[in-house]
């Protein structure tokens, strides 16, 4: 912290200092298709340090000497060098490069342009982002890369979403090592648990008004720098710095949106309800005299909104810009959440511009206020027939006795019957030292020293179960820490050797993270727990990379990093990643001049990534666990008085010595094509991946260890996909503009080795069901996907209608049992595309964003659960609500396993649509926006939903449709 | 020019610390209340709290009560305790008990339908290799090396040998369970590592042996009889495990022990345990540890409502058999879980069946049918108030909640002694009928109250026993042994929804022994599955 503030210091008092005597040069910027000024155009003079960028007239002036080369460049645009020949203005109108080839893209511990990257990497800038009242920085891109997919977890305030990259090499978080990607934030990698305890979405912390572009790393080639942590992608955020000799520029926006459940879960009413019970021999004297829906009654409107303002300047060696915003957003239980955060960068160049300090911090406060989401369920479950309030304007309760009855939804809802509060302060900041050496100005030094610190704050309270008069409330205080930090360094060289005519780009780096997460809990309820847990583990590494572009036509690029990881033993702990990937530029070929393609590069890679990120430490040593509470005693003695005598025990745990590394060995092919001047470009990926050593959580040898499930390295998984996106310019003119973004994904995944021994009928159990304790809907199984359900086949009658129990005796043993349950369908897709179209005409503009999903099943598990008329009369002392489907089914029993309840979920959903008119007066810009997230959703499935992460609908927070309006000033 | 050599050299140096100094921090071991074997027993009273661990194996379900941090991962922790689990075993598959709930395959107990892919087997299977795997690991940090090493002093030295012969004790008790039930298991003792390797099988007649010889040799060095710790073995626990496994020899090797049976039953009736003048009902209240049930009990699993808390163990047993009309109040708990019930077979056992004069006749009738037309309705079938967590004057237990319960369950108790001489007798074992029918009549006094349910010399014969067993010992969790002893419990023995139908039907012969669970075979290859799977 000491070193970022005596940067601070040093930035701030080095402010511009004097130039040499040189004529002043102006001019006027303009887009060649519309003529329209640009503003924000970078101006500079080749090979010094002076530059300057447009306003918002297109204008500019720069300092410049006879000879001198401008450059005036502009991302989206193609940049023009103009030498100075004493004019006395330079007007440009630069030319719009559609692909973008210039465009510079990061990589990891550099960067390289689109037209030189060799693996499969994928660049979404701000401009391509989801528009709305979005708090969670990844629903920016939902629908915009191939390969990425990403779930939102549903309709709560600050929900984030689950990020799958090419699916996931790993068998997840449940199973062993986790799919969600690393994500790194202006160089510094974010703990891959989060970062931040308490926050429903730890990536909240970013605020998505201040990112400048998201950058996918998909395939091995790509990410093996990052080797330990990559193998499930990389993201890396790039969030907004301003630029140099910019003027001062003050923005503000703001976001006002509305939140509304868009729909329900089907249950009985009142009357149907009150038929069940009739017809089941039911206890019809418990009936109300109301018909409640009570779902209705739960789910209100919530509001947000969301501020920003921004500041920022650069002048010739120095530039900073701050934003503060404020984000409030309301779900439609009731629930809050609050993001208050500010976010500095400083840049900061020296000695003729070969020392670069760059700042960034953030400081934000998240907040939330939790919704008791027991009350989706209830609001199900809970009898039709009563009203909110009894006639004292009391809650209408089932009542002593029935402790085990759900509790009336509003009662649940409410402030004096549950509070769940978190607050989250947290601090990331990279401090950035960028060095040219004096001597050898090819060579590049570059230093990240990064800190993420956040504590959390908690307070639970739950009221007593209102059906138990014995029961006693929750009163929860907790708290943590975490604290991740980095220091990373490598050497760059970079210098295009004539002589060979090859450029050539090499870095050596080492890099250190150490992880250090506490969390404390102090409970006092039926059962006390006081309780600290303290994990720490760290990682070194070292890596190295070295890319080749020869006459601009071949490319090769090898990378290489070890990783050294807190979590294996000494003999274990290394693990070597490599990767290499080679490109041709076809386009740079003298056979392709006159080519109906504007663009043609074949790229193809290999690559080997690691994972470790298991969420447990110290799973190779044998470590002991001392009971956590007191009510985990045993009784050993009795005092004189008759007491018993109480010890703590003490377990042994299990471990396994040879934890190591689980290691993805991943293939890339790939063509980037253009047509049309670029107009209309494309790629298509193809992958092949295979993991080997999978960390996964398996049954160990019954006798053999200290626990039934170990993580251990068992199993290998394969995966396999084609990536296709397309984009289009179609019109660009001056008053109309439309361009067209299409991805399509293909993916399968399988599972081809399970057990230590190469039995391939191995099962395990996976996806936990509602509907009896520890019932399992899914399975992992070698040759299938790893959520593929596993059910038994339903037998139905002439007329089409399921006949209870009837099941297909698949191994014909005359019984139906667990042995007759087979793998079916699964709920990752086959398939998922994102179709983004924007228009403009004149000063307005409409965007639109649609994503869908084939070849995906979810289990309905509250109909199974609940659509039975069990579920209405033969609940333990109380009477409950049903599922619609028993109208249907007329099951009387919970027929949980039947694949009756697995439904195709194939889905196109109209993500988002935006309106928005732009006002351009003369000293400001004013853009107003109307937008609308989730319209409509076309879909077989007859549930609440048909995109659900885990395959599962289960008491889902159903997901909202906002409307957003939103201004935004420019001074 | 200085200050930029000045400045390189500088990062150049740092950046040479950076990289010496990183290695180390590699090493990280647990900051919080975990701790490394070796700081583990640098506090003298990790060794008892490690053989409490042992203990608490049968009665808990992990580190946090009730539920948290679970010994098992396999399945719902509530699920995976020790007791819950083998009581489910001994009692669903029987006549003695079915249960209402559609947990996974948890229906397939009671109809003799279940298969190696049955999670409740695997669980209970996991859990006693579980159980044995912390009894080695206990012989395995109290060898004399062990102690030498960390200069273990002479007084908890000689403690530890005690602790170490009732780890013999709990790992031959859990022994004797994986016989019994899967006959021949994986075989793991204090001399194999932890880890990788395969668990070789043992075949019965050698894990017989085996629970056998470890009963035998340890018997010196178990506390003398009711002379321990309340809550830990003694020699009268360790007699009783052999009584046991004698009196089953033949179903485990083929060869009968009744003579062997004869002898120990000998030694704990005469080892000062006595059946108590107090009512039968009183054994299985909150204050069976102090109302007089104690001075029957041999070997007690401790649970207490506040200290001693899982959803395995008593809760389940309180909660679970409660329902219907049932106040829950009558039994010291906070509701009924609406699920065991008995069968009509089990309310026959007793003359006049609901409204027998048999004081351990402790049916609940009221709204209850006595045919179980649906398994699922808790209301089919007799209820059992058996276990209630209310002391001899009807006040609840310590848990104010009603969630949890102090009844402790008596594992082996004198009545069961009685019994077992009884049948050692009648099957020629050797000593006296008139001694045997005069133990019979202690328990049946109880029963009655007075001698009028006495039985004559005439009255002992073997299918009086198994009968008498089950009136005095159901829901002990051992009538499916006892079944098997006598050829009753599969292909032979008829009760309602067995094998799946209503009306109940036999089953085959191999359903004697429970599968070895498919995933441990997909495991271990050492494995073969017993036949019939």
């Amino acid at each position: 912290m000491k070193t970022f503030l005596s940067a601070l210091v040093f930035c701030l008092i080095l402010v511009p200092t004097s130039l040499m005597a040189q004529s002043t040069v102006n001019g006027t910027v303009t887009d060649n298709a519309n003529a329209m000024p640009l503003p924000g155009v970078n101006v500079l003079v080749k090979g010094t340090s002076r530059g300057t960028s447009t306003d918002f007239d297109g204008k500019y002036s720069i300092e410049v000497n006879q000879g001198e080369i401008i450059i005036i460049s502009y991302v989206g645009y193609k940049t023009q060098e103009i030498t100075y020949t004493g004019q006395s203005s330079v007007d440009v109108a630069l030319e719009e490069d559609a692909a973008q080839l210039d465009e510079v893209v990061l990589i990891g511990y550099g960067s390289t342009t689109k037209q030189d990257a060799t693996g499969a990497v994928e660049k979404v800038g701000d401009e391509d982002f989801n528009r709305g009242a979005i708090v969670a920085p990844q629903q920016l891109i939902a629908g915009k890369a191939a390969g990425v997919r990403i779930t939102s977890g549903g309709g709560a305030a600050g929900e984030g979403g689950e990020i799958r990259i090419r699916g996931g090499a790993s068998l997840g978080s449940n199973f062993g090592a986790t799919n969600d990607p690393l994500i790194v934030i202006d160089g510094l990698p974010i703990d891959q648990r989060g970062g931040a305890q308490g926050s429903r979405n730890a990536l909240n912390a970013i605020n998505p008004a201040d990112i400048e572009d998201f950058v996918v790393l998909k395939d091995a080639s790509a990410t093996a720098i990052y080797g330990s942590r990559a193998s499930n992608g990389v993201i890396l955020i790039t969030t907004k710095k301003g630029s140099a000799n910019q003027p001062f520029k003050v923005e503000y926006g703001v976001q006002f949106s509305t939140r509304k459940v868009t729909n329900t879960v089907d249950v009985l009413n009142a009357s149907q309800y009150q038929q069940i019970v009739g017809d089941n021999g039911g206890d019809i004297t418990t009936f109300g005299e109301a018909n409640t829906n009570w779902q209705d009654q739960i789910y209100s409107t919530g509001t947000g909104a969301i501020h920003n303002l921004t500041v920022s300047k650069g002048y010739e060696r120095f530039n900073f810009r701050v934003n503060f915003n404020h984000a409030s957003q309301e779900g439609p239980l009731d629930d809050l959440y609050e993001r208050t955060g500010i976010n500095t960068s400083f840049v900061h160049r020296f000695l003729d511009n070969d020392l670069k300090l760059t700042l960034v911090t953030k400081a934000i406060k998240d907040e939330f206020d939790y919704a008791n989401e027991g009350s989706i369920g209830a609001a199900v479950a809970f009898d039709p027939t009563q009203s909110v309030f009894d006639e004292n304007g009391n809650f209408t309760q089932y009542g002593n006795g029935a402790n085990l009855a759900p509790a009336n939804p509003l009662w649940l809802l409410d402030d004096n019957n549950y509070n769940n509060r978190q607050s989250i302060k947290r601090v990331i900041s990279n401090f950035n030292i960028d060095y040219k050496f004096w001597f050898l100005r090819d060579l590049r030094f570059n230093l990240n020293a990064g800190i993420d610190y956040a504590e959390n704050d908690g307070y639970k309270f739950e009221g007593a179960n209102p059906n138990d008069s014995n029961a006693v409330p929750l009163n929860e205080i907790s708290n943590g820490l975490n604290r991740n930090t980095s220091l990373d360094f490598y050497f760059n060289y970079k210098k295009n050797v004539e002589s060979i005519n090859t450029l050539v780009d090499v870095t050596a780096g080492h890099a250190f993270q150490e992880f250090y997460i506490k969390s404390f809990v102090d409970r006092v309820a039926a059962t006390t727990l006081t309780d600290t847990d303290i994990n720490r583990n760290a990682l070194e590494s070292y890596f190295a990379r070295a890319s080749f572009d020869i006459a601009d036509k071949y490319l090769i690029s090898a990378s290489f990093r070890r990783d050294g990881s807190s979590r294996f033993s000494e003999d274990n702990r290394w693990g070597s990643f490599p990767g290499v990937s080679v490109g041709w530029k076809l386009m740079n070929e003298s056979f392709m001049e006159n080519s109906f393609f504007s663009n043609l590069k074949l790229r193809a890679g290999w690559g080997v990534t690691g994972q470790q990120e298991i969420g447990r430490n110290y799973g190779y040593l044998g470590i002991y666990t001392p009971s956590r509470n007191n009510a985990a005693n045993i009784q050993f003695g009795t005092l004189p008085n008759g007491d018993p005598i109480f010890f703590e025990t003490l377990r042994p745990e299990g471990f396994d010595e040879e934890l190591k590394w689980e290691e993805t060995t991943q293939y890339n092919v790939a063509i980037d094509f253009g047509f049309f001047n670029n107009r209309l470009t494309g790629t298509l990926d193809a992958y092949y991946r295979e993991t080997e050593d999978l960390l996964s959580r398996v049954p160990v040898p019954a006798g053999a260890n200290l626990t039934d499930l170990l993580i251990t390295n068992v199993g290998e998984a394969t995966s396999r996909g084609i990536e296709f996106s397309l984009n289009g310019v179609i019109a660009q003119q001056e008053n109309f503009g439309w361009d067209t973004n299409f991805n399509l994904t293909f993916q399968d995944v399988e599972i081809t080795k399970l057990s230590l021994s190469d039995d391939p009928d191995f099962t395990l159990p996976t996806g936990g069901i509602s509907g009896g304790v520890g019932n399992n809907i899914q399975i992992l199984r070698p040759g299938y996907d790893p959520t593929t359900f596993f059910v038994f086949r339903q037998v139905y009658d002439d007329n089409g209608n399921p006949i209870a129990g009837a099941y297909v005796d698949v191994n014909g043993d005359n019984q139906i049992t667990e042995a007759d349950r087979q793998a079916y369908k699964k709920a990752t897709p086959d398939a998922f595309i994102g179709f983004t179209n924007n228009f403009r005409y004149r000063n307005f503009d409409l965007n639109f964003t649609f994503r869908g999903s084939f070849g995906n099943y979810v289990y309905n598990n509250v109909a199974s659960d609940r659509g039975n008329a069990n579920a209405v009369v033969n609940q333990p002392g109380y009477q409950a609500n049903a599922h619609a489907s028993v109208l249907n089914t007329g099951f009387t029993n919970q027929e949980l396993f039947s694949d009756l309840y697995i439904q195709r979920a194939d889905f196109v959903r109209l993500d988002n649509i935006s309106l928005g008119y732009t006002i351009p007066f003369s000293k400001m810009n004013l853009r107003a926006s109307l937008t609308a997230t989730n319209l409509f959703v076309i879909t077989e499935y007859d549930g609440l939903d048909p995109e659900i992460g885990s395959g599962i609908e289960n008491n889902f927070y159903p997901r909202t449709r906002d409307v957003v309006l939103g201004l935004n000033f420019t001074f | 020019m200085m200050l930029r050599t000045f400045k390189s050299l500088f990062m150049v140096l740092a950046i040479a610390l950076f990289v010496q100094s990183c290695e180390d921090r590699l090493d990280l071991q647990p900051e919080d209340e975990r701790l490394t074997a070796d700081a583990a027993f640098e506090d003298p009273e990790a060794y008892k709290e490690f053989l409490g661990k042992i203990y608490a194996g049968i009665s808990l379900s992990g580190q946090e009560g009730p539920a948290g941090a679970p010994d098992l991962e396999g399945l719902d922790e509530g699920f995976s305790n020790y007791l819950r689990l083998y009581w489910k075993m001994q009692e669903l598959t029987t006549d003695e008990a079915l249960i209402a709930w559609n947990d996974g395959t948890i229906q397939d107990l009671h109809g003799q339908v279940w298969t190696s892919g049955n999670e409740f087997i695997r669980t209970m299977y996991s859990r006693l290799l579980y159980q044995v795997a912390l009894c080695n690991e206990f012989l395995r940090q109290t060898t004399s090396e062990k102690l030498d090493s960390r200069g273990v002093g002479a007084d908890l030295r000689a403690e530890i040998q005690t602790f170490r012969a009732e780890a013999r004790f709990m790992r031959a008790l859990t022994y004797w369970h994986a016989m019994d039930l899967f006959a021949n298991p994986p075989f793991v003792t204090e001399n194999d590592p932890i880890g990788a390797f395969l668990p070789p099988q043992i075949q019965r007649a050698d894990l017989f042996t085996y629970v056998e010889t470890e009963l035998l040799d340890i018997l010196d060095e178990m506390a003398a009889p009711r002379a321990n710790e309340y809550g830990r073995a003694d020699r009268g626990a360790a007699w009783m495990l052999l009584a046991k496994i004698y009196l089953n020899a033949e179903v485990y090797t083929g060869t009968s022990r009744y003579a062997d049976v004869i002898t120990y039953t000998n030694n704990i009736i005469g080892a000062g345990y006595s059946i108590p003048s107090i009512p039968y009902f009183h054994s299985f209240l909150a204050d069976n540890d102090s109302n007089g049930a104690q001075e029957e009990v041999i070997f007690t699993i401790p649970f207490d409502g506040l200290r001693t808390q899982a959803f395995g163990g008593m809760t389940f047993l309180t909660h679970a058999p409660v329902g219907g009309s049932m106040n829950p109040a009558d039994f010291g708990i906070n509701g009924g879980w609406f699920g065991i019930r008995t069968t009509p077979t089990f309310v026959e056992q007793f003359p006049d069946e609901e409204n027998s004069a048999d004081g351990r006749e402790l049916l609940y009738t009221d709204g209850q049918n006595k045919d179980i037309m649906s398994v699922a309705t808790f209301t089919d079938g007799y209820a059992v108030a058996k276990y209630r967590n209310v002391d001899v004057n009807g006040n609840p237990g310590s848990d104010a909640t009603g969630n949890h319960t102090d009844i402790d369950f008596p594992m082996f108790r004198l009545a069961d002694a009685y019994l077992m001489y009884a049948e050692a007798v009648l099957r020629g074992g050797g000593g006296s009928v008139n001694t045997a029918t005069g133990y019979i009549n202690q328990l049946r006094e109880r029963a009655y109250g007075d001698t009028s349910g006495n039985i004559s010399e005439g009255d002992l014969t073997l299918d009086f026993i198994i009968d008498e067993r089950s009136r005095e010992l159901y829901w002990e969790a051992h009538r499916r042994t006892d079944l098997i002893r006598f050829d009753k419990f599969s292909d032979n023995g008829v009760w309602q929804w067995k094998g799946g139908v209503q009306s109940g039907t036999t089953t085959e012969s191999f359903r004697d022994l429970m599968p070895l669970p498919a995933t441990d075979l997909g495991i271990n290859t050492n494995l073969e599955q017993n036949p019939g799977y």
